[in-house]
């Protein structure tokens, strides 16, 4: 079994290889404008606003409480069928659906990894920064935020991760990432076993590499100060 | 310089202060003593808006700072004027101690860089640490961070300061050391409202000192009368607790 899975892996680390690199790339991607649409909604939430932290909570709730392929689905299937219907032959690649639908569920779960790094900074750093005469924004932006980025580095890496992983659901509108190139090797030599335990080992080495990093990240932060 | 006018403060059903009214002059230092849950912290805090008064009326320099109907000021003007001093001295941990102090007047007055920077070094000399400029707050002790803060603080040239019990969150051996700047302040002149147990700081600084219980100013005097001779059976009763 092992001898075969490993000839296996051998025999297909391109295909394989080139499978994770497009794996990479979208997660790299999705979660980049995840982080994007994460701090906007994320800040939104502790806003003074009702309406915009009413609108970014029900934003939360739904892309969190709806599976994520579901999500998928109506990015790329969904949403062109009403827009051909006024655009005819309107069609998205699979590709910009995907990172679409992966970013706006990224954004989700990082508006509240951005949420709970905000209000996990003592309320005193607040007032000394309002005592100052600071601005809310002013105070948000110099005093808040910096801060809680630091706090956001490790959750954020394991948004990085999870993503990684589910961003394999794609596999469904038939982006060419590293679970569709599974599904291609089993149809066509039907060593089911090999195939995705090789697939799994592939995902393990990504995933197993990025917490690496994540923690060399951290450690670099960390040395500039903080208490 | 500062008057309250009938002062109430609640916190949903808890009334905290009730009705406080008070002039604090020019150049005056003022220390607010009393027992913990008296609302003397409250009360300073109302005077930089960090907490919004439930009614009456606070004057800085003949404005009304409560933003109620006409002659409305901006809650973040009237800060700028007044510095505060935290118990727990909340500099922001991640700027070293010349950037905590350049910051707001930076930011908030539009000082220049290299104008900020000289004021703040100033001010650290000021309080002691101009070797300190490029520690963080964590490289520094509870009392050379209180030093900064209240460094910080002046930054923004205040015409009142706050202290909010500076020194109960510091070890014994370095409450001299804010303390000493706190009266070197005074002798400059600056207009301070102290609330602290430093009983020995009262005596030494205050031009008048307030005994609060219950929400209330109970007794007001200069620190000699008030601590040799007491009139009201409270202030005889937490006097006796602590002298």
């Amino acid at each position: 079994m092992v001898a075969s899975t490993l000839s296996f892996l051998w025999e297909h680390k391109s295909f394989l290889l080139w499978g994770a690199w497009s794996t990479i790339q979208l997660t790299t991607i999705s979660v980049a404008l995840g982080t994007v649409i994460g701090t906007v909604v994320g800040i939104c939430r502790v806003s003074r606003s009702k309406v915009l932290s009413l609108a970014a909570a029900g934003y939360a709730d739904f892309i969190r409480g709806t599976p994520l392929l579901v999500q998928i689905f109506l990015v790329h299937y969904g949403l062109p069928a009403v827009v051909s219907s006024y655009v005819p032959g309107f069609y998205v690649a699979p590709f910009v659906s995907a990172v679409a639908a992966l970013s706006i569920n990224s954004g989700a779960y990082v508006s509240e990894i951005v949420r709970a790094g905000i209000q996990s900074i003592e309320k005193g750093q607040t007032e000394a920064g309002r005592s100052l005469g600071m601005t809310y924004g002013q105070t948000m932006r110099y005093i808040i935020l910096p801060q809680a980025f630091r706090r956001i580095v490790p959750p954020l890496g394991n948004e990085f991760i999870a993503m990684l992983k589910d961003s394999s659901l794609v596999f469904a509108i038939g982006y060419n990432e590293l679970m569709t190139r599974g599904k291609i090797l089993m149809t066509k030599y039907f060593q089911f076993f090999e195939t995705w335990v090789a697939v799994a080992l592939v995902f393990l080495c990504m995933t197993l590499l990025v917490s690496r990093l994540v923690r060399f990240v951290e450690r670099r932060m960390a040395i500039n100060g903080e208490s | 310089m500062v008057r309250v006018e009938n002062l109430h403060k609640h916190f949903g059903k808890l009334h905290v202060l009730k009705g406080i009214t008070n002039r604090i002059m020019k150049g005056e230092v003022v220390v607010i003593i009393g027992p913990s849950g008296s609302g003397k912290s409250t009360f300073l805090r109302c005077l930089n808006l960090l907490e919004m008064p439930t009614s009456g009326d606070i004057y800085i320099e003949g404005v009304n700072v409560i933003n109620r109907g006409e002659n409305r000021v901006s809650i973040n003007k009237v800060r700028e004027n007044v510095g505060i001093v935290f118990q727990s001295f909340n500099l922001f941990p991640h700027m070293t101690a010349l950037r905590n102090i350049e910051l707001a007047p930076m930011i908030v007055r539009r000082v220049p860089e290299a104008q900020a920077r000289e004021d703040a070094l100033a001010l650290l000399n000021r309080v002691g640490l101009a070797d300190k400029a490029d520690s963080y707050p964590s490289q520094l002790s509870g009392g050379q961070q209180q030093r900064v803060a209240i460094a910080r603080a002046l930054a923004m040239k205040p015409k009142v300061m706050l202290f909010d019990e500076p020194t109960s969150a510091l070890d014994p051996e370095m409450i001299g050391e804010v303390l000493d700047v706190m009266k070197g302040l005074a002798r400059d002149g600056m207009t301070m409202v102290v609330v602290t147990h430093e009983m020995g700081f009262a005596r030494e600084v205050a031009d008048r000192v307030l005994f609060m219980d219950d929400g209330v100013i109970v007794e007001e005097n200069t620190p000699a009368e008030l601590f040799s001779n007491p009139q009201n059976p409270r202030t005889k009763a937490f006097l006796s607790k602590i002298l």
